[in-house]
Parts: structure tokens; C-alpha cells; sequence
């Protein structure tokens, strides 16, 4: 007897602990109810609404009976729903309907900001805080076929606030084949520059990659023109490409040529790129930019970058790696110059405490010609980059990251730690 | 003293068979299949996997060129919704949101899927938003819905692979 109640004793501390144990995951519906309350108010609100409606409608129709024609030309779109037979047992609820129809324009705002604090042995450096970009990107679908997107950032400079349009395309969807697009883009040379954007919060490590640096010169980070893009029917493939033809870079190299152009002769650039349905998260491409380059008047450069990435997307493990190789030409001379970058990046998302943690490092590399009299700004660097990523929330997250790295032949390697949280809103 | 171990021990019994009862339940309700469901006028009744992904992704965004597809997924913790997010995003609940956000973010898309709070209310939209698409349990399709064969198979069949 005392056996079996030792058994029974036994199996129900391994039952209490599994109910324990099962604690949590019953308090993971409280989001969805209050979802569910907020809805069921604006429910209410609404049934109270129209209502009042069709009372006041009952009241008009009884004086006039033309009333009830001019209404339906108010709302042509919900008249298909509310012609249907309102006793068939199916008929979908018009206030449900009615809230998810896309209405024209339809602007979402949404906010990126980050806070760093840095610290370096690089002789002369300062360490301190320093407020990152803040972002604002505007999304407004105009028609069924016309989007509008925009992105502004206001970085902290010592006298004042720089305001900076990015980006802002004006863009028509014929189909998912064919997109054509005018305005400022990011330019499509580069896959980091076109997934992260201004979004420090989007990226894993604290900072981009130096070859994509805001303000470097590089690549031309900002291209302004119009831009076709889509999806190549390919199968299981899924080739996508973008072709845009636009002013290139100014005189000055970091800028696009936002007030026009700086010579008489237009940018071009184009990229393929797949994502294999059956390697869900792959993706890998190319692309190329031609342009001519005045960076003084007289001066005439012919510049070529081709390029070439490879990213596992997903975050167990996070795989990027990008490569660039820019060829310029001078006019004059004929003399050639070739430079070139890439980076490595691996991350993993662990999967302990809710997958919070996020530990990555990357390695990069820039080798540019001494004699290049285009990339006077450009310096070799050899470096490599060790952090960690926690997200405090889904819409926010800490990194900290160690950084290594030697800018310049010669020079002497720099260490430092960077910090930073970023989060959008 | 005997007494009341009889009674502790009864009691232990019927909370196991309780809970047993309630795993099985819990269990028949995992193995649900989950319907993809279209609107009427959609040109499509047969879509591989990787190609519902594709949809659900944003990758591809028209049936044709004058139908965009508007997709409904139903709200956090719905059943629905994480058959969604483990077998077509494969991904978590915050990965998801960031997706989306980045997606929007990159002008690669103008908004979000639309949330849906029940089964109920998807059965509307999905009937009334021409290009809509929605994942619904398969016991509340409505009669004489466009339910789409996902690699050849109808919910219920051998093989059906959301479920």
C-alpha cells in the first residue's frame, strides 16, 4: 500500500510540475483578449454609428425618397457588399468589410531612432554619447496600383540638425513582373543598402559595413532617376531584377545628384538577383553601375562597379557577404584604377531566453590604389567586428560590439567598444 | 488517515483522466487542418507550398494584373496564425512583425497583411476583398468557398501539408 501511495505521491509532483511548467503559456493570451476588448469597443461604436445612420436615413427617406441615391453615390466601393441580401445567413458583415478596404491615400508612419555611446584608442578620439539618425518613413498606398514612399533623417551635427531626404519614390505596380518607379533611391548596387536602409534597429550589428558607409564614397550610396523592377518568371528560381538610369553620383562623390546632374551624362545600374523557393532564406545576385564622374570641372572619370552578394536571411545562422569591385578610368590618361571591398558577416540567434540574444561578429576588408585620384577620402581597412545583439522588446534592441580594425597602410590598429540602442516606433 | 489517502488517490485518478481527456482534445485540435482559402474570383486553385509562401512573403503580390492579393492573417495566438508563422514564414512571433516592417521599410510592399480576429470575420473579408487570401480552420470554411489545393492536396487529404 504505501508503495502505491509512494507512486501516487511521486506522479503527482511530476504533475504539479508539469502544470507549473505550463504556467507561462497560459498567460500569453492576455495580449489577444485586450486585442480582442479594443475590438469588440470599436465593434460597438461602429453598430452605434450606423445605427444612428439608419435612423437618420429612415428619417430622411420618409420626407424624400431621392436621399438614398445621392448616399450610394457616396460610397461607391461598399456598394457591392450592401447590395447583397442581408438575410443570407453568409453575408459578410459590411463594418468588418468596410474597415479592411483600402482607403486612398493611406499614410503609415513609422519611426527609427538609436542612442551610442563609443569609446576608442585612436589618438585624439573623444568618447561620449552621441544621439544616431532619426528616421522617419512615410508609406502611402495612392491607388490600387500607385504607392508613395518616403524617408527623411535628421542627424545631430554640432551646430544644428542636417535634414536629409533619402529617399522618396513615386511607384506604379503593373504587375509583379514589371514596377516602375521615379525618384531617390538607395542604390540598388548593394544589398545592405537596400535591406537596412536608415533602420539601425533592421540591422544586427551597431553600425554598416564600411564599403556602405552614410557620407562614404565608396559606392554611391543615394541614386536619383527611375528605377524598373520585378520578378523574372523563372520557377522554383525566383529571379528578381532592378534597372534604373539616373544622374549618378555629384561632384561631391557621398551625394547623389538630387538638384541635377553633374555632367551630361546619365547613370545606369542593374541587378539580378534569386531566391530559390526550395532554399527558403537564400538569396544571392549581382549587379553593376556605369556612370562618369566630374568630381572637379575638367576632370573626367569613367567608373564601373560590379558587384556580387550572398545572404542566409534567416537567423539560425545569419549569413552575409557582399563584394565590390569599382574600376575607374580617367579620361584623360586612360590610366585605370581598380579598388575593391567585401564583407563577412555571421550571426546566430540563440535559442535560450525567448531568442533574445543574438551574438555575430564580421569581418571586413577595403583595398583601394594609392594612385586613385578619385578615392581621395578612401582608406584600406582591415577590421574585424565582435558583438552581441539583445532585443528588449520586439521593437527594440541593445547591441554592444568590440571593434578591431587598421585604417590605413601602416597604420596603427585601433580598438573600441560601441554601444547602442536602437528601436523603431 | 487510510481515509483520506483513499480519497487523495481518487482524486488523482480523476484529474489524470481529466487530463488526459483534455490532451487528446488539445491533440485533435492540433491535427485540424488549415484551409487556404481565397475569394471567389481568384484565378488560381492550385498552389505549391513555396508558392503560398511566396504570396504570404509579399514576393508576389498580384494573381493577375489587375487583381492584387490582399492577404488576412488572423491575430496573435490564433491556431491559424501559428500554423502560419511555423510552416509557411517559419518564423517566431517578433521575427514576423520585423519582416513586415522591413518589408514596408524597403518600399517592397505599401502595408501589412490585415489582421483578422476570428474565423468568422476572415469567412467575410475573403468573400467581399476580391485578391484576398486567408488561412482558416477547416472546420469553419464556409459552404461553397474557394479553398485552394496546396501541393495538390485539399485539407483533409493524406498528406495536406498545413496543419
Amino acid at each position: 500500500m504505501s508503495s502505491r501511495l509512494l507512486s501516487l505521491l511521486v506522479f503527482s509532483l511530476a504533475t504539479s510540475g508539469l502544470l507549473a511548467q505550463s504556467t507561462p503559456q497560459t498567460q500569453e493570451p492576455e495580449p489577444s483578449v485586450q486585442s480582442l476588448l479594443e475590438r469588440i469597443q470599436r465593434l460597438e461604436k461602429r453598430i452605434g454609428e450606423l445605427e444612428d445612420h439608419q435612423r437618420g436615413q429612415a428619417a430622411v427617406s420618409a420626407g424624400s425618397s431621392g436621399s438614398a441615391a445621392v448616399d450610394n453615390t457616396k460610397a461607391p466601393q461598399t456598394n457591392a457588399v450592401l447590395e447583397q441580401p442581408a438575410s443570407h445567413e453568409n453575408a459578410p458583415s459590411t463594418t468588418a468589410v468596410r474597415e479592411a478596404e483600402r482607403h486612398y491615400p493611406s499614410l503609415q508612419i513609422r519611426g527609427f531612432g538609436d542612442v551610442d555611446f563609443s569609446a576608442t584608442d585612436k589618438k585624439g578620439s573623444v568618447s561620449g554619447f552621441n544621439l544616431g539618425q532619426f528616421v522617419l518613413h512615410f508609406a502611402s498606398p495612392l491607388s490600387e496600383k500607385v504607392s508613395y514612399f518616403g524617408e527623411l533623417s535628421f542627424t545631430a551635427q554640432p551646430a544644428a540638425y542636417e535634414v536629409q531626404v533619402e529617399r522618396s519614390i513615386i511607384r506604379y505596380d503593373y504587375n509583379d513582373y514589371f514596377k516602375i518607379s521615379f525618384g531617390k533611391y538607395h542604390t540598388p548596387i548593394s544589398y545592405w543598402n537596400t535591406a537596412f536602409h536608415h533602420g539601425a534597429w533592421l540591422q544586427t550589428t551597431v553600425s554598416r559595413p564600411e564599403m556602405v558607409r552614410f557620407g562614404g564614397t565608396f559606392i554611391p550610396i543615394h541614386f536619383v532617376g527611375l528605377q524598373a523592377e520585378g520578378n523574372i518568371p523563372s520557377g522554383g528560381l525566383g529571379l528578381g531584377y532592378n534597372v534604373g538610369l539616373g544622374n549618378g553620383r555629384s561632384s561631391i562623390l557621398s551625394k547623389a545628384g538630387d538638384s541635377g546632374d553633374a555632367n551630361d551624362n546619365r547613370a545606369w545600374v542593374a541587378s539580378v538577383f534569386a531566391r530559390p523557393a526550395r532554399l527558403y532564406g537564400l538569396q544571392f545576385g549581382g549587379a553593376v553601375y556605369r556612370d562618369k564622374l566630374t568630381p572637379q570641372p575638367g576632370r573626367n572619370f569613367e567608373e564601373l562597379i560590379t558587384s556580387a552578394h550572398l545572404v542566409w536571411t534567416k537567423e539560425h545562422p545569419e549569413f552575409l557577404s557582399e563584394f565590390a569591385n569599382v574600376h575607374h578610368r580617367d579620361v584623360l590618361t586612360s590610366n585605370t584604377y581598380n579598388s575593391q571591398a567585401f564583407y563577412i558577416q555571421l550571426a546566430y540567434r540563440l535559442p535560450w531566453q525567448e531568442n533574445k540574444w543574438k551574438p555575430y561578429y564580421r569581418f571586413e576588408y577595403i583595398h583601394k590604389p594609392e594612385s586613385d585620384p578619385v578615392f581621395l577620402d578612401v582608406s584600406d581597412l582591415v577590421g574585424s567586428t565582435v558583438g552581441v545583439r539583445y532585443d528588449i522588446t520586439n521593437y527594440a534592441a541593445f547591441k554592444g560590439e568590440y571593434r578591431n580594425s587598421r585604417i590605413g597602410k601602416d597604420e596603427p590598429r585601433v580598438n573600441g567598444g560601441f554601444f547602442q540602442t536602437a528601436f523603431t516606433f | 488517515m487510510m481515509a483520506y489517502w483513499k480519497h487523495a488517490s481518487i482524486a488523482l485518478l480523476l484529474g489524470c483522466v481529466c487530463l488526459s481527456l483534455l490532451e487528446n482534445l488539445a491533440g485533435q485540435n492540433r491535427d485540424v487542418d488549415v484551409a487556404v482559402v481565397v475569394h471567389p474570383d481568384t484565378p488560381v486553385s492550385n498552389l505549391g507550398l513555396t508558392e503560398v509562401r511566396k504570396v504570404f512573403l509579399g514576393d508576389r503580390q498580384y494573381w493577375s494584373t489587375n487583381i492584387p492579393v490582399v492577404l488576412l492573417i488572423r491575430a496573435p495566438v490564433a491556431r491559424e496564425r501559428n500554423v502560419v508563422l511555423k510552416i509557411i514564414y517559419q518564423m517566431s512571433e517578433s521575427q514576423f512583425k520585423q519582416y513586415w516592417i522591413a518589408k514596408i521599410f524597403r518600399a517592397e510592399s505599401a502595408s501589412a497583411p490585415k489582421v483578422v480576429y476570428s474565423n468568422d470575420m476572415a469567412n467575410d473579408l475573403v468573400t467581399a476583398i476580391p485578391g484576398a487570401i486567408a488561412f482558416i480552420d477547416a472546420r469553419d470554411v464556409r459552404a461553397g468557398a474557394k479553398v485552394l489545393r496546396v501541393d495538390g492536396r485539399l485539407p483533409g487529404e493524406a498528406g495536406y501539408p498545413l496543419r
